[in-house]
């Protein structure tokens, strides 16, 4: 209960900053993303706040206002382990709507992001993360098995949790990993792995019934930087 | 046995119709070289300025034959005047010319085009330089006098590319010059911040410069009053009529940021409609080059950009909606991947009535490690001053985007385009930059020059057999600028009809024939030409019998053939 007060407390002191700015701020009374933020910088570490935070960015397109938002917000809590990812995740989500070499710079800055998150919290979701994250460099920047020891590490994790649909996600990364540099036979195992875990899976089906160039394109399509990562973590606080 | 009928296959194989790779005998052994800098950043400029490998095409003689200019880029490097014998040889005819001084300490030449300033009826030659560009006046006999200074166009700049069309209707040329870098000594800067200030909005480039033709031998710089003032890196300008209002209209090629479109407007002045147009974009537009490739009576435009792994910008097809917008159909049409682009030219190879596609590109083909990663490493530097040459990674031996194959689009009736390249052979993996399309030996079949960075070019002869008939059109202006520059031709046969123009130089480092030209398919006659002069005078003839090269003079109330042999000028 006192928790909410200082949400609601911290959103009326927002609120009326923002009103004071004019009508020239990109920010309104009627802005939805206010109380989002005023949300978050009462709890910075809360993962789903960052994440409801930042999908509303994506509908309205603030992305650079979500960057400096959470580059405050991390600031002012740098111990905050799930900010800094919600943090990279900010610049993830911009890349699609900037240019090649923007992207490239967005990308950097979100890895570094997350192994912020990762030296504070050693967590499966860190882990997973960062490995994905990687997997989408081209060949020539070399980052891919640092992608897969990520996911190694996501997977023993996993392991020895009860089993949750997003861990489905980690076995197609590590096979996509692997058939990135090449291991098909690695990565067909993790992906036949997943598969006897996750047999409905859309994802492993569709990389283990196709091969040569429909297989590349499936998986390719998945690292496009024009397309939109699908960033939202709701699967994590999924009851399945 | 088996040997035998291997070799005979292998026989078979090189001998089949296509492209003919006819360099050797041709007589062409001019080989471009990169300009090497002496100076401190020499190591980083290096990678950034292999550029220059141009080519030119015109009758200069005014034999009935195109002849052929292209460029060096070296210190004390020829640039070279070929003149076509009309039997696929050509002799360097440069000695005595008067035109091969393209390269000293203080100038690199970076591109040529050819084009009538005095309206005279005989060609003259422009060449971008870094440093001072350079006008020669042809004086007829194969003679030309370098006329830079008096003509007030040897603004020291660095100059990169070149067009001329008459935006002012008034008869005669203007000039329009794109420059690369701000208009810094390169060989001896004074200042270590003359690189791009960002890889996606720079704006410390050299915009472009607008020279007006007085119509005595002099030109005016009339940039600010045209509103055509940009700080862009211009890498490639080119002209048409995109809403066929009788006035030219121009987009602008810029390297790190937006490409600019600019109506042009009735009264001699351009609007910027990019916004509307085209969209901001934050590509590196390397090429620009107009053509109806969809046959809808609305001239398009292809822009190259990079593709690579690391970075995938696409390429931009522009599909002309008519409404002044274009609506980029790369993917859809197959034209979106061609490596780091180059130059690149619509032409109809083989005579099916649709304008097919020559892509040129890669950019330093060298050692095998590779340059994207020392790149990757400064921009991803936090707070990075990339105007300051000093913080870019030295280039040395390695290579960047290099070795890429060119490709050759067949344009599959104005729906999608298949690279043919591999089975005709023109997919080099030389540096290219230039593309001239003519038609050398006045075949009717389309031949092409590909001019490469720090190497040998190409002579394509078109071999093709069994392709479509043809059509082609010397114009000669009265009323109208004496090479009929912007002139629209409608040529109506087998009940299509396709849009043709005389452009002034449009394609990077490259200028084709002026001539029109246009395959008809299995059609024995042309039914209809509709000409539209840039003076506004529009003419019509009919049933002109094909496979011929016709010429018509403005108000001439006929064709008449073009009688190649003998030079006129």
């Amino acid at each position: 209960m006192r928790g909410m007060l200082r949400v609601a407390a911290l959103a009326c002191a927002v609120t009326i900053a923002i009103q004071t700015t004019g009508s020239t701020g990109h920010a309104s009374v009627q802005d939805p993303l206010v109380a989002l933020e005023a949300a978050l910088q009462a709890a910075p570490d809360d993962i789903k706040a960052g994440n409801d935070y930042r999908m509303a960015v994506i509908k309205a397109s603030q992305y650079d206002r979500a960057i400096a938002f959470f580059e405050k917000l991390t600031t002012a809590h740098p111990g905050a382990s799930n900010a800094h990812l919600n943090y990279g995740f900010a610049y993830v989500d911009k890349i699609p709507a900037a240019g090649a070499i923007t992207q490239v710079i967005l990308a950097n800055n979100a890895l570094g992001e997350f192994t912020k998150s990762l030296d504070l919290k050693k967590s499966w979701i860190a882990y997973y993360t960062r490995g994905n994250s990687y997997l989408f460099w081209p060949r020539i920047f070399d980052r891919t098995q640092r992608g897969i020891d990520d996911l190694t590490e996501a997977l023993k994790i996993q392991q020895a949790e009860p089993k949750r649909a997003i861990h489905a996600r980690v076995y197609v990364a590590l096979g996509d990993g692997y058939w990135k540099i090449g291991k098909l036979a690695e990565a067909t195992r993790f992906w036949k792995e997943g598969l006897a875990a996750f047999p409905d899976h859309a994802g492993l089906q569709g990389r283990l019934s196709t091969e040569g160039d429909a297989q590349q394109k499936l998986i390719e399509a998945n690292y496009d930087p024009a397309k939109r990562v699908d960033t939202s973590l709701a699967d994590l606080w999924s009851t399945r | 046995m088996r040997i035998a009928a291997l070799v005979l296959a292998s026989f078979l194989v090189s001998a089949a119709p296509g492209f003919e790779d006819v360099t050797k005998t041709s007589g062409i052994t001019h080989v471009h070289r990169n300009r090497k800098f002496e100076n401190k950043y020499a190591n980083i400029m290096a990678g950034y300025t292999a550029l220059g490998a141009s080519a030119a095409v015109a009758d200069y003689d005014g034999d009935g034959y195109d002849d052929l200019f292209v460029t060096d880029s070296a210190v004390g490097g020829r640039n070279r005047l070929y003149r076509n014998k009309g039997n696929f040889t050509f002799a360097d005819v440069t000695p005595g010319s008067g035109i091969d001084s393209g390269n000293d300490a203080a100038n690199a030449s970076a591109d040529s085009m050819w084009f009538d300033y005095n309206n005279d009826g005989r060609p003259d030659l422009f060449i971008p330089r870094f440093g001072r560009s350079q006008l020669f006046k042809n004086l007829g006999g194969g003679k030309f006098s370098n006329v830079s200074k008096a003509a007030k166009v040897d603004t020291f700049a660095n100059a990169i590319t070149a067009v001329a069309f008459d935006y002012d209707r008034d008869g005669d040329l203007d000039l329009f010059v794109g420059s690369y870098f701000q208009p810094v000594n390169l060989f001896d800067p004074e200042t270590p911040r003359f690189f791009p200030e960002s890889f996606e909005t720079a704006n410390n480039g050299g915009g472009l410069t607008a020279y007006r033709n007085n119509g005595d031998g002099t030109f005016t710089d009339a940039t600010e009053k045209l509103g055509l003032r940009l700080s862009g890196w211009t890498l490639d300008l080119g002209h048409a009529d995109a809403n066929n209002d009788g006035v030219e209209d121009l987009y602008v090629a810029a390297d790190f940021g937006t490409d600019r479109f600019f109506l042009g407007n009735k009264d001699g002045t351009f609007t910027d409609l990019t916004e509307k147009a085209i969209g901001i974009d934050t590509k590196k537009g390397m090429n620009v080059d107009w053509g109806d490739f969809d046959n809808d009576g609305l001239l398009d435009i292809y822009v190259t950009n990079i593709t690579d792994d690391y970075m995938r910008e696409g390429n931009f097809l522009w599909k002309n909606n008519g409404n002044l917008t274009f609506t980029d159909v790369s993917r859809e049409t197959g034209t979106f991947d061609t490596g780091w682009g180059w130059g690149a030219r619509f032409f109809d190879y083989d005579n099916d009535g649709w304008l097919d596609l020559y892509v040129t590109n890669g950019w330093v083909s060298a050692g095998k490690e590779n340059y994207v990663p020392d790149i990757f490493e400064m921009i991803v530097k936090p707070n990075i001053d990339l105007a300051d040459a000093r913080n870019w990674p030295p280039m040395g031996d390695k290579s960047l985007s290099g070795y890429q194959k060119k490709k050759l689009f067949h344009n599959e009736r104005g729906q999608v385009f298949t690279d043919q390249a591999p089975k005709y052979g023109v997919d080099s993996i030389k540096d290219g930059r230039g593309v001239a399309v003519a038609d050398f030996d006045n075949d009717g079949r389309l031949d092409m020059y590909v001019a490469n960075a720090n190497g040998e070019p190409y002579l394509y002869r078109n071999t093709l057999e069994g392709i479509g008939s043809w059509t082609e059109f010397v114009l000669v202006g009265i009323k109208s600028n004496k090479g009929a520059v912007g002139a629209q031709v409608r040529i109506t046969a087998g009940g299509r009809t396709q849009l043709r123009f005389v452009d002034g130089g449009n394609g990077f480092a490259s200028q084709g024939s002026a001539r029109i030209h246009a395959g008809i398919g299995t059609a024995t006659t042309i039914e209809k030409v509709e000409i539209r002069w840039p003076s506004g005078e529009r003419q019509t003839f009919e049933n002109i019998p094909a496979n011929r090269i016709m010429r018509v003079t403005e108000g001439r109330t006929a064709p008449e053939p073009l009688k190649p042999g003998g030079s006129s000028r």
